[in-house]
């Protein structure tokens, strides 16, 4: 069988290695201003809403709405090509309104997806450094 | 109102040939639209002493050759027998198409050149455009790239998705300006589908490219180039067009740099930001408009645009477009010429010429009858984003 290349992982850098690390421990965290309680994703130098710099990592609670989706047909990502058709989420994190995060969801439920719905966070373990933060289904 | 209105005009357009894939340099398809649109105009190189351009490839990880991939400014200073003495030139790296335009129009109203030169050319990188190779995901790409969203039709394809479900919107009803769309690219001789016509069917019949976006939906990338000579109104009466005076200008982009973490009314309200500054400048509005190029990389861009400008309300642009209403013979022509997605991927610059034939009455076949003032917007209209008001009368 053909060596088939792995999909794009995080480069993790100064900024965003805290994400990475709690992902790893399958634990989801998410940048917040200490100055205004503003959630950033992703995160930033500065925080979007007051411009602060004092920034930290906190858990979240995993669970959101899908505000939309979209089912990815093209092959136009190494490492993606067997995958197509999946889909793209964008999913509402509870703790905030527009505190979007990007992710799949199990191909098992393309069908069950739609706007509005709710999801939670799971993890896929990649390789042995990277777990990937990914969203299920779930019944409300 | 803008105390520039109506002190300027485009006064000459040139296209070079429009094709998917050139044997000739971008740099030479350059020369072709640049000479092209001094020769329309009627001004001399030797009487050309501004130069600007947009020359971003739309493209990650593309190459960036000067002449080949882009045409810089110093390419057309070095390549084209110009004025001996050049006495302005700037190079736009971000906005979009109308920026360099509107640049244009600052160093004309200066004093600081008397004609200038604007061009746009695309090159479209071989291989599948927009292609994602790498195994590393940086920067902000981290969040996106591992779960396969690199592109911008999946930035499209998932806020058309909202959009539909938000206001009650079909396949259908974006079939009905994809086609309109097409049925004008039929009279427009430049247009790359111009020989090629497109039926609601063959529309709902094409291959998802994200769904709910398909092929369609998309604008055909194209190589080439197209050119515009400005002078001051003063000097325009003298040329060999009538002008198209510019009326008013407006810019607008978002503070937010992710591609993906936004949410649908966040394109609008950029639009819109930008829209009041295009009116309150040209002290002009929609109802005054005799026709509207809206960008349409994405089909959907076209429809977020009517509501952002105001021709029509929120969540009302694909019931607007039904009717005819949108057609050469309607209340508002859209896109006139068939816009990007038939005509070609120009990034705005067919949307500026297209404005300029209608309102100097040049636009052949396509001519709506008594178009006096014409708007021409770009962008998405999130992230990046310029527009004109070009009209008959100074």
């Amino acid at each position: 069988m053909a060596e088939q290349q792995q999909r794009p992982l995080p480069a993790a850098d100064e900024l965003t290695r805290p994400f990475w690390d709690a992902a790893r421990q399958h634990r989801l965290v998410v940048q917040q201003c200490s100055a205004c309680g503003y959630f950033n994703h992703p995160p930033r130098t500065v925080c979007d809403a007051c411009q602060s710099q004092t920034l930290a990592f906190v858990p979240v609670s995993g669970k959101g709405t899908v505000y939309t989706f979209s089912v990815m047909f093209q092959q136009n990502i190494a490492g993606f090509e067997q995958q197509v058709p999946y889909v793209n989420l964008l999913v509402e994190l509870d703790e905030q309104p527009r505190l979007f995060m990007v992710a799949n969801l199990p191909g098992s439920e393309r069908e069950q997806v739609k706007i509005g719905g709710r999801v939670e966070v799971y993890f896929e373990d990649v390789n042995e450094e990277i777990s990937l933060p990914m969203f299920r289904v779930i019944a409300e | 109102m803008w105390s520039g209105k109506g002190k300027t005009a485009i006064v000459g357009v040139g296209y070079s040939q429009l094709t998917r894939h050139s044997q000739k340099p971008l740099g030479l398809l350059a020369i072709d639209a640049c000479q092209a649109a001094m020769a329309d105009a009627g001004v001399a190189p030797e009487q050309i002493d501004g130069l600007t351009t947009y020359p971003e490839l739309p493209a990650l990880g593309a190459g960036n050759r000067d002449g080949e991939d882009i045409v810089s400014v110093m390419y057309i200073l070095n390549q084209l027998p110009l004025a001996s003495d050049i006495r302005w030139y700037a190079q736009i790296e971000a906005g979009m198409i109308a920026s360099p335009v509107i640049e244009a129009v600052h160093a004309l109203l200066a004093g600081a050149c008397d004609y200038v030169l604007v061009w746009r050319a695309l090159h479209q990188p071989r291989g599948r455009y927009g292609a994602w190779s790498s195994t590393r995901a940086s920067g902000e790409a981290q969040f996106v790239a591992p779960y396969g969203a690199t592109s911008i039709f999946q930035w499209h394809a998932m806020q058309w998705q909202r959009y539909m479900h938000k206001y009650g919107a079909t396949r259908e009803h974006l079939a009905t300006f994809v086609t309109n769309s097409r049925r004008n690219a039929n009279l427009n001789p430049r247009a790359f589908f111009y020989t090629t016509p497109m039926t609601h069917d063959d529309y709902l019949a094409s291959r998802w490219i994200a769904e709910p976006l398909c092929l369609f939906d998309c604008d055909i990338p194209v190589e080439g180039c197209v050119a515009l000579v400005l002078t001051t109104a003063a000097r325009a009466r003298d040329l060999r067009n009538p002008p198209a005076y510019i009326a008013g200008y407006g810019q607008n982009t978002s503070r937010r740099r992710t591609l993906f973490h936004y949410a649908l009314d966040d394109y609008i309200a950029c639009g819109q930001s930008l829209a009041t500054k295009l009116w309150a400048s040209s002290g002009l509005g929609p109802r005054d408009m005799d026709a509207a190029q809206l960008y349409d990389g994405f089909s959907p861009s076209t429809l977020y645009w009517l509501e952002a400008a105001g021709f029509c309300g929120a969540g009302e642009a694909w019931s607007f477009i039904q009717d005819g209403r949108i057609a050469l013979e309607g209340e508002l022509p859209v896109n006139t010429f068939g816009g990007s997605l038939s005509e070609g991927r120009l990034h705005g610059m067919g949307h500026i010429a297209e404005a300029v034939f209608q309102v100097t009455g040049r636009a052949e076949q396509r001519q709506i009858s008594g178009a006096a003032a014409v708007c021409a917007i770009d962008g998405s209209p999130m992230l990046r984003g310029s527009g004109l008001v070009v009209t008959k009368e100074a």
